[in-house]
């Protein structure tokens, strides 16, 4: 198992599927590969998700937390990122008035759930359980 | 930037900020801190100092991190980029 994350598109489809050699199951590491990826596709971006590979409900880590802000300020927007438990998922949003202030919500729709199942899917291929059905 | 002026101990400095990207027109020492790399990125970007990117009075660095690339044969001198961190997860150590 490993932590994967995936780029998306205004319309929440997957621009782009991050998978480095030096991911685990707890973390991602810092990626200028990743960051190109953002910057590339930021007329189009709507957003980031990435994959905590536990039950439950999702809750950033301090990490992402930090992540989440330094992305939005390097781009000069905000943005929707998602994590995605093994049965579970949210949206995290700035809600402020911190820097560090972001709020989840679940709003699955078709769309969502079609990208969830497939970053799962990554996250879990060498798993023996395989993947896990979408919420 | 003229890039024949930059020694082989200096570096041009990219900065990106506020979906804005720009070259500081001033080399830095290659193997400067990053704290200190910072500390110069965000002074330049409060004062208007990064061509490209329009003045930030509160520009802060201290999510970002540093990407330092040697010269090259086909880039003769050395690169350093400040952009945001993108790490996820519990970082170790």
């Amino acid at each position: 198992m490993i932590e994967v994350a995936v780029v998306l598109d205004r319309q929440h489809r997957p621009l782009h599927w991050h998978e480095p050699p030096d991911a685990d199951a707890a973390a991602l590491p810092d990626s200028r590969d990743l960051w190109e990826a953002l910057w590339a596709a930021r007329a189009q971006l709507s957003g980031v998700a990435h994959s905590h590979l536990h039950r439950g409900r999702p809750a950033p880590s301090w990490t992402d937390l930090t992540t989440f802000a330094a992305c939005e300020a390097g781009l000069g927007v905000r943005l929707s990122w998602w994590i995605v438990t093994l049965d579970d998922a949210s949206c995290f949003t700035h809600r402020g008035p911190g820097r560090y202030d972001y709020t989840g919500r679940t709003a699955i729709d078709q769309e969502t759930a079609a990208w969830i199942a497939e970053l799962r899917r990554r996250s879990l291929r060498d798993h023996p359980a395989g993947g896990l059905e979408t919420p | 930037m003229n890039q024949r002026m930059i020694g082989a101990s200096q570096a041009r400095l990219n900065i990106t900020w506020d979906g804005q990207n720009g070259d500081l027109p001033d080399s830095v020492p290659f193997d400067a801190s990053d704290a200190e790399i910072k500390a110069w990125a965000s002074e330049a970007l409060r004062g208007g100092g990064v061509p490209g990117v329009t003045a930030a009075r509160r520009a802060d660095l201290q999510d970002f991190v540093i990407d330092r690339f040697p010269a090259t044969d086909e880039m003769p001198y050395n690169r350093l980029f400040v952009r945001p961190k993108t790490p996820f997860g519990i970082q170790c150590g």
